[in-house]
């Protein structure tokens, strides 16, 4: 016996209209998140680089041959 | 649809990742080469000398006694310097060092593990007992430059430094044996 609660298969597509517009949300949320990341990684990474570099160039090869 | 969708996005993450490896490996790289080249062409390399002796008996005879120990001139022009860094001291305690010239630093010790830097050069090496350090480099200017050990080898660790005086290389005259000490100031 079914009562009115049970779901059935004609009630349950895969995709409702509802579903589309939270699909272009979500292209647009997955298109800015990775950009976002990779700007934040990568200045992270390019202030560590540069403060590398300065100290190696301008303090480290100046104070002359060692071995 | 929605799992095309997704695909899709796999696959930008997925190139988003591996342009930030690519990135990275770029960096990696191009900073091993910067090591490589300028260990081959400004002879910078860390030190490496690898020479055993034997410690209870350095003050007795051999390279490290205590007559051989400072700065010394070989026939050939070479400098020299000698040292042992034992707790709590480096003997001797002033080394005078030419300005311009390749110098050869060698230290032993008798007792624990020291460690040394010569300020404003990259001098830097452990000392290690049972093995002779040997570090070369050339002083670019004169002046009193400061030697601490930085290896903590016991209470008096933060007592024990030496001081490297850079002389102007007239002022640097060798003695009948060859030997150079400090100015007295």
């Amino acid at each position: 016996m079914m009562s009115a609660n049970d779901p059935s298969t004609a009630e349950v597509p895969s995709e409702t209209a509802a579903d589309q517009v939270d699909e272009a949300a979500l292209a647009q949320v997955m298109r800015v998140v990775p950009l976002g990341a990779g700007v934040l990684a990568g200045t992270a990474v390019a202030l560590l680089v540069i403060g590398y570099l300065a100290i190696y160039l301008l303090i480290f090869l100046p104070r002359g041959a060692v071995g | 649809m929605s799992e095309q969708h997704a695909e899709a996005h796999e696959r930008r993450i997925l190139g988003t990742e591996l342009l930030w490896a690519f990135g990275v490996g770029v960096l990696v790289a191009a900073v091993l080469g910067m090591i490589v080249f300028t260990a081959l062409t400004r002879n910078i390399n860390p030190p490496s000398n690898v020479e055993h002796i034997d410690p209870k008996t350095l003050h007795l005879s051999g390279e490290f006694a205590e007559q051989n120990l400072g700065t010394s001139v070989g026939v050939d022009g070479s400098v020299t310097v000698r040292a042992i860094a034992t707790q709590f001291m480096f003997v001797p305690h002033c080394i005078a060092v030419p300005r311009g010239r390749p110098v050869t630093l060698r230290f032993a010790t008798p007792d624990v593990i020291h460690g040394l830097l010569i300020t404003g050069t990259n001098v830097n090496t452990m000392v290690v007992p049972g093995f002779v350090a040997q570090v070369y480099t050339t002083f670019t200017s004169t002046g009193d430059l400061l030697m601490p050990c930085h290896e903590y080898c016991g209470l008096g660790h933060s007592e024990m430094w030496a001081t490297v005086q850079v002389v102007p290389d007239n002022d640097f005259k060798p003695d009948r044996d060859g030997r150079v000490a400090c100015a007295q100031r």
